[in-house]
């Protein structure tokens, strides 16, 4: 019997002070027993409202307005709260996206398995304790943490023990909200083999809801596409990957390449998705679509079974129609959009620029006074590179590993505490240190920083135009016709054109790439040597993260700025990097061109590393 | 343990540094009290007369000795709990003068505070918990509402209607007739002087309580361990009190002992309008009548007050947060 069946499922949110937005709409799937089915969309498409309105969590503005969700044959729909704890936790689970919060902070960890399971079972005492070790040993953590409260853990531990939690009652269902989102790429590879080990051994259902398709690909059994609130493609793992059918999979699909090959390419979807408080015609991704034809325009293509799947896409059923190939082309593979691509040729001649930075053997200690005591930490231990002109440089490694120490004193935030930064400018050579006041300001007009959240880095209250500008007037005095020719000249830079239709827009207006385009532009208005990005594209969709790149990409060769690419996902980094500089633990244990490293690691970690990147190709 | 110890230790610091201000302040003041004393009584323009100087400094005693002396003599007294002679009560001993008002102020305000806090965390929590709905919104409108008046304007209010118009209750003092002790009509003669500075009291303290706790659970409330003990199953009961109020009490059990700590300072301006017999009335006339030693004794004690509401806030603060003991401990 099907375990899990949606149908027509929608969710309305009417909030009061704006339109009413339909998050979910009209969605139909079902799950079996033990299956693993992954669900992959973008921030925006409607995945977690729809993972909340399973569990029926929903909360005000939200509400189901429209369908139908049987549980094991009971319809869960519009069942009573009290009739509807039965069934929660003891069938149906979830793991939530962040580990950090979804424990109580200030009751020990025991006590919160111990309240849900004497809730739902007969247990009690000492029984109940024999379970939560049980279940500790499932997730491979020590029984002693049992006692410990939720900040004792590290972020990795925490979402084990948010698994194990899942697990108590031995549920039928299990949902995965981006379960590991946050944490390392190693602490995720191992958390979600230990979540695929032991599906396969106590066999509940899970829905794993990720917005990065290679782990989803990685793990499920099935994928489900959703799109700006629909499902627009239902098919297994393997077919997925061998033929995708709707265009926006391939679009993602495309976001991934292989690291290791001499030239990769990455495609990127370009657009945002709309508006959900609208009505549209025709299909939803037709805009971003480059295999859209005049009927996509006209009518909203239902989602049907093609292939022994599922799609919402009138092109891929054509094509596989009567005659569909001679009149509507053979089906493609790829996505034919945009795309980024990275050779190792280019590498080669970047490596040989003018040197703009080296760091010399820096080391920095970290002393914390408690008392009377002081304890003494080693972020960075005797690090020496150099950044050429033209270049990117990846630092690459886990948190932890002293990569935003490196990064604070290239910037001048802090000085070394042994060994020398030097900064071999337009005049002349300058040691870099802690600088304050008025020091820091002028090599901020050489240095620039990127951040990670470009959600938070644009003054709200501004018009884009007055961001940009005040760069602009700090470092050059420019005023007047001058000034706004500039900033036009910047949007442009960074392709937000026409400059006229962004100029007086704010940030908040604007998709999460675009937003890294004004925080880039942003930097660029000085003029800078060196662009320090920590971590650029990480908060972004994997849809549009091959756009950041490519603009970075594009600055690297005709600005010859040098770009420092702070990151922890190798694959990112063989996109953008000509050399890789892998750190553990504050020391250097791999150096080297790229591609190299990345063919043939020497070190363990970035073996390590390596193995962690989902691949599924 | 290490958290426990170093907020006692922080304590017994601050308390000595205070101890030690309290005895230096006086004496970095120009002139000689005495002097100033007989000028005073004087009035400014007669001559000052050596011999009532000399009988002052008789009567209030002349430290000759070195600052050290002094200082080390000022310790002593203080622990033998020797604060001098009051002026305006000459000549009773400042200490006797405090512990007569003392108890007053104690009962009437820690009840008061311990009332507020329980009835306006209470409140707060379920306005939270219902929140948009009716009740949720009488509770917030009124408190915001209630919040804008002061004590002793509402205490005014109340002594007139209930004191004056309808005489229910007495309108100043703290008892009539009776011997105070443990007797029945003292005890009564006081519950019927306290009740209306009591609910003047009552009336405000609670609303900062409601709006504070309200506020801070709703925060809770989105935090995804509500979520995760909703999605658990757990009856409402243990969501609502377990998980979100018990974490959104922690920053108000700050407040609440920090509220308690000003209990010795008394409510000056409540007390002063229904004439009672406490602390804070006191407070007021050892500032009209320039009554030093007891205006000193009283601020010693005021000040020790707040700080061993704030060890003991720091105290409870790491047995509710765990956090808070590892992120400095």
């Amino acid at each position: 019997m099907t375990l899990l069946d949606v149908r027509d499922l929608s969710v309305r949110y009417e909030p009061k002070a704006s339109r009413p937005l339909d998050a979910v709409q009209g969605v139909s799937f079902s799950i079996e027993p033990g299956e693993f089915v992954g669900l992959i969309g973008e921030s925006g498409s409607g995945k977690t409202t729809l993972g909340t309105a399973l569990l029926r969590l929903l909360q005000r503005p939200g509400r189901i307005s429209g369908g139908s969700i049987q549980f094991n044959g009971t319809d869960i729909t519009d069942l009573q709260e009290d009739e509807l704890r039965a069934l929660r936790w003891r069938d149906l689970s979830t793991v939530f996206q962040s580990s950090m919060n979804s424990l109580n902070p200030v009751v020990r960890v025991e006590a919160q398995f111990r309240d849900a399971i004497e809730q739902h079972s007969s247990l009690r005492g000492e029984a109940v304790t024999r379970r939560i070790r049980e279940l500790f040993d499932m997730v491979i953590i020590d029984p002693k943490f049992m006692t410990a409260f939720p900040h004792e853990l590290s972020g990795g531990m925490r979402q084990r023990v948010n698994l194990a939690l899942a697990l108590a009652l031995d549920p039928k269902f299990i949902l995965l909200d981006e379960p590991t989102t946050g944490l390392d790429v190693v602490v995720q590879h191992s958390i979600l083999e230990n979540v695929r080990r032991l599906q396969a051994e106590q066999g509940f259902a899970v829905l794993f809801i990720s917005h990065d398709i290679g782990t989803v690909l990685d793990l499920s059994d099935r994928i489900l596409v959703m799109y700006a609130g629909r499902i627009v493609e239902d098919q297994s793992a393997g077919a997925l990957l061998r033929e995708p059918l709707h265009p926006y999979t391939k679009g993602l699909l495309g976001s991934y390449g292989d690291p290791r090959d001499e030239t990769v390419k990455i495609t990127y979807v370009p657009g945002r998705p709309p508006d959900l408080s609208r009505t549209m015609v025709g299909c939803r991704f037709a805009p971003r679509c480059p295999e859209r034809i005049q009927v996509c325009l006209e009518h909203d293509p239902p989602l049907v079974p093609l292939n022994g799947g599922r799609v919402a896409c009138h092109v891929a059923v054509l094509q596989r129609g009567e005659d569909g190939a001679e009149n509507f082309g053979e089906p493609k593979r790829g996505f034919e959009g945009p795309q980024f691509v990275k050779t190792a040729d280019e590498s080669r001649s970047a490596l040989a620029g003018e040197v703009v930075l080296s760091v010399e053997n820096v080391s920095k200690v970290f002393e914390q006074r408690r008392g009377f005591t002081v304890t003494r930490t080693e972020a960075v231990s005797n690090v020496s590179f150099e950044l050429r002109r033209g270049e990117v440089t990846a630092l690459v490694g886990q948190s932890g590993s002293g990569k935003s120490t490196l990064a604070k004193m290239i910037t001048g935030v802090e000085t070394p505490t042994e060994g020398r930064i030097v900064f071999h400018g337009p005049d002349g050579d300058k040691l870099v240190s802690g600088f304050k006041g008025r020091a820091l300001r002028a090599y901020r007009s050489d240095v620039q920083m990127v951040f990670q959240d470009p959600y938070s880095s644009i003054n709200p209250a501004k018009r884009l135009g007055y961001v940009l500008s005040r760069p602009l007037v700090n470092y050059q005095g420019l005023k007047g016709e001058e000034l706004r020719e500039r900033v036009k000249e910047l949007l442009e830079r960074v392709a937000l054109t026409p400059a006229e239709r962004f100029i007086n827009r704010y940030g908040y207006e604007l998709s999460g790439g675009q937003r890294q385009r004004v925080i880039i532009a942003k930097a660029l208005a000085v003029e800078p040597e060196i662009i320090v990005a920590d971590e650029p594209i990480s908060s972004l969709d994997v849809s549009i993260r091959a756009e950041i790149l490519e603009l970075l990409n594009d600055l690297v060769k005709e600005n010859d700025v040098g770009i420092l690419y702070i990151t922890h996902d190798l694959l990112s980094a063989r996109m953008l990097s000509d050399e890789v500089i892998v750190l553990n633990g504050g020391k250097v244990v791999e150096k080297g061109a790229t591609l190299g490293v990345i063919r043939d690691p020497k070190d363990d970690y970035t073996r390590s590393l390596l193995d962690a990147i989902p691949n599924p190709f | 343990m290490t958290y426990f110890a170093r907020k006692l230790g922080f304590f017994l610091a601050t308390l000595w540094a205070v101890v030690t201000l309290n005895f230096l302040i006086p004496r970095l003041q120009p002139g000689d009290p005495a002097e100033i004393m007989v000028k005073r009584l004087a009035g400014k323009d007669a001559a000052l007369d050596q011999a009532q100087v000399e009988a002052m400094r008789a009567m209030l005693g002349t430290p000759t000795d070195s600052l050290w002396h002094q200082y080390v003599s000022y310790l002593t007294e203080l622990v033998h709990g020797n604060f001098g002679l009051s002026y305006t009560y000459y000549p009773f001993p400042v200490t006797e003068v405090i512990g007569q008002a003392f108890w007053w102020t104690v009962v009437l305000v820690t009840i008061a505070q311990v009332l507020s806090f329980v009835g306006g965390v209470v409140l707060g929590a379920y306005a939270a918990w219902r929140r948009n709905s009716r009740l949720d919104s009488v509770v917030t409108l009124g408190s915001t509402f209630l919040g804008t008046l002061q004590p002793f304007w509402i205490g005014l209010l109340l002594l007139y209607v209930f004191g004056y118009s309808l005489g229910w209750f007495p309108t100043s003092g703290g008892y009539e007739e009776a011997t105070p002790g443990w007797n029945w009509q003292f005890i009564q003669e006081a519950v019927s002087h306290s009740f209306l500075p009591a609910l003047a009291l009552l009336i405000v303290t609670p609303i900062g309580w409601i709006l504070g706790m309200r506020n801070t659970m709703i925060m809770n409330l989105g935090e995804d361990y509500i979520r995760l003990a909703k999605a658990k199953g757990l009856p409402d009961r243990d969501v609502a009190l377990k998980y979100a109020a018990r974490n959104a009490l922690l920053p108000s059990v700050t407040g609440f002992a920090l509220a308690l700590g000003g209990v010795l300072g008394g409510a000056i301006l409540v007390e002063t309008v229904f004439d009672y017999p406490g602390l804070g009335r006191l407070m007021g006339e050892a500032v009209e009548q320039k009554d030093y030693p007891l205006l000193q004794a009283l601020m010693l004690l005021t000040t020790v007050g707040v700080l061993v509401a704030n060890l003991a806030a720091d105290l409870l603060y790491g047995v509710l947060d765990p956090r808070a003991r590892r992120a400095e401990g």
